[in-house]
């Protein structure tokens, strides 16, 4: 099996552009869930997200076209045999909002392979690449697809970029599921209501370890395992016993080769729904047991950015190793059960080289990613 | 890397069924025959009549494919993984759940529309369904080949993440404006592909995929999911020749 690093990690957030920037953010305690004003909000159980507050759609484009736009050119020389993988749960539903209203919109934006067409145009491509889309892990997925491709030889470099909006589609669907909380989402809390909506975007450039040593790109992390299973027992609610997230966690430590004692930290999907953040800490403490690896969730911070939520999470598990720090978890304050001792308000200082990551979705589908802290500091 | 078809179904304009039960495979433009459940399941099956519609053809496309394949009734939950490409995906379904918020801003939403606008939601359907537990997400892809699915698929076999996946493609079709994306007749075609086939099936024949990213399925170069069908059958009908 070939090695597969991280070269380049870029991020698009309301905390504004790169990585640095959103990192920075969250060691502060910053979160971007404020009230929203991009469409009326009085029907709905919620009022607030977190949303980049200058995008704006322009001549007829979704806002993922200008949220893309934003976000490639922080990428370094993307080489021409990339293969491109975009992940989205709603690409640019944004515009589907527009003709059904009347309003002059591209319908093209709202198609699934829409942001691939975009970015392999911009980049300059040689192929058109795929998107994947398996709701709220979307780039996770997308991520163990691509480190599947260098590992097995069938790819050589693999640029994974994710994107979804904060829409009144998106929004008003929560709402009519009870998902939203009133207040910002509390990860792990026992008060929490449910979750807080979210956008960005991230990309993330995969590639062979030889051949970024030869092309001497960073080497900011290594994709070492991953893994992904389905619940097979609810469409929109996780098993209660996390058997899909189990299932996709071994099947990374197998790949990495990991030990429960070598992973340092857990970057979860914690949105702040009762189901999601109890089920996450019974397969967690299942799996861990006794050993005391810390688990955080960003969504605090952030908000759910849906299909996006994978890649800016692995972006920000490369700031976790190379620092030897995990961010705090905003909004929590009072332990669930099981989180004691694990999840923390405030940053915490870790030893190990490997971070599981972590996320679930809508149909059931889980995903587990392991990185390697890279050597590139 | 190499797997053995033991598998396909489909439902098109034209026809639906599975392999087994078919001598050639059609498919044309035209308007999708209604679905019912007592056409694809034998078994009751409420929540069907519920699904929208691109769930539902999904859902029929699969639940024919695993039943050629001798799949279709488990007692215990399966590692079969499901990747499905699509060119509009549950666009029907969007619009339909957009416009329940359109009427009285939002607060008559839909959640269970909502709920099946994600295009994956018929793959989660389809694993509570047959108790499948692998991976399982949908390929959007520009060109209309839908290749991406089985390479995927192959791939995922070659790597170890599942023993046996379904795979294939799913596609409604799209009222104006979203015609012009839709390059290929609608309907859903699925396939069911073995690591190591069980000696009680007999097998279509091998699909490889050659290090040039082309697939082969018995020495024969594959360029589309349709035409795979087409062999398929033209193997089995090959084989029953050979027969005593």
């Amino acid at each position: 099996m070939k090695a597969v690093w991280i070269t380049d990690a870029v991020t698009v957030t309301p905390f504004g552009e790169g990585l640095e920037q959103l990192w920075q953010a969250l060691l502060a305690a910053k979160s971007a869930i404020g009230p929203v004003s991009r469409f009326p909000v009085k029907n709905y159980n919620a009022g607030i997200a977190s949303c980049i507050d200058d995008l704006a759609a322009l001549g007829g484009r979704s806002m993922g076209h200008a949220m893309i736009q934003r976000l490639l050119p922080h990428l370094d020389p993307v080489p021409q045999d990339t293969l491109l993988i975009a992940a989205t749960t709603k690409s640019g539903i944004d515009n589907l909002e527009n003709v059904r209203r009347g309003y002059p919109a591209e319908p093209r934006d709202v198609m699934i392979s829409a942001m691939n067409v975009e970015i392999h145009r911009k980049l300059n491509l040689s192929a058109e690449g795929i998107s994947i889309s398996a709701a709220c892990a979307s780039s996770s997925v997308a991520i163990a697809q691509g480190a599947a491709m260098i590992a097995s030889g069938w790819a050589d470099a693999v640029l994974v970029c994710c994107m979804d909006l904060v829409t009144e589609f998106v929004f008003s669907g929560f709402s009519a599921l009870q998902a939203l909380s009133a207040e910002p989402c509390r990860p792990f809390d026992r008060d929490r209501s449910g979750l807080s909506l979210g956008e960005g975007a991230a990309a993330l450039m995969l590639m062979r370890a030889e051949r970024a040593e030869q092309e001497a790109r960073p080497h900011l992390a290594t994709i070492c395992g991953w893994g992904a299973a389905s619940d097979a027992s609810h469409i929109t609610a996780p098993d209660r016993e996390g058997s899909g997230l189990k299932q996709a966690i071994n099947q990374a430590m197998r790949t990495a080769k990991c030990e429960v004692s070598d992973i340092a930290g857990i970057s979860a999907h914690g949105t702040g729904t009762i189901y999601n953040d109890q089920m996450e800490l019974k397969v967690f403490n299942h799996i861990f047991k006794n050993h005391p690896i810390p688990i955080y969730s960003i969504k605090g911070a952030l908000g759910h950015t849906l299909g996006a939520a994978g890649g800016i999470e692995v972006a920000v598990g490369i700031k976790t190793l190379s620092e030897r720090t995990t961010p705090p978890t905003i909004g929590f304050s009072n332990p669930e059960r099981g989180a004691e001792e694990r999840v923390m308000p405030e940053p915490v200082n870790i030893s190990g080289d490997y971070l599981l990551a972590t996320n679930s979705g809508f149909g059931g589908i889980n995903t587990a990613i392991i990185l390697g802290r890279g050597s590139f500091q | 890397m190499k797997t053995a078809i033991t598998g396909s179904g489909w439902v098109t304009p034209t026809t639906m069924g599975w392999g087994r039960n078919h001598d050639r495979f059609e498919w044309q433009k035209g308007e999708l025959p209604d679905i019912t459940r007592k056409t694809v399941f034998e078994e009751p099956y409420p929540h069907f009549g519920r699904l929208d519609r691109y769930s539902r053809l999904g859902l029929s496309a699969i639940s024919f494919a695993l039943r050629d394949a001798g799949l279709n009734k488990w007692t215990r939950k399966r590692n079969i993984g499901i990747i499905a490409s699509t060119l509009t995906g549950c666009l029907d379904t969007d619009i339909d759940y957009f416009d329940t918020v359109m009427i009285d801003g939002g607060r008559t939403a839909s959640p269970h529309l909502f709920a099946f606008t994600l295009p994956n939601s018929f793959l989660g359907e389809a694993s509570i369904r047959f108790g499948l537990t692998g991976a399982s997400f949908i390929i959007g892809e520009p060109s209309a080949s839908s290749l991406w699915c089985l390479r995927m698929s192959l791939l995922g076999i070659a790597e170890g993440q599942f023993e046996k996946v379904v795979c294939g493609l799913c596609d409604l079709g799209s009222l104006p404006p979203y015609t012009e994306y839709h390059k290929r007749p609608c309907g859903a075609l699925f396939f069911v592909f073995e690591k190591t086939p069980r000696h009680t099936q007999r097998v279509y024949g091998d699909l490889c995929l050659e290090e040039n990213g082309v697939l082969m399925f018995n020495n024969n170069e594959i360029k589309s999911l349709p035409v795979l069908a087409q062999k398929c059958l033209s193997a089995f009908e090959a084989k029953d020749e050979l027969l005593p």
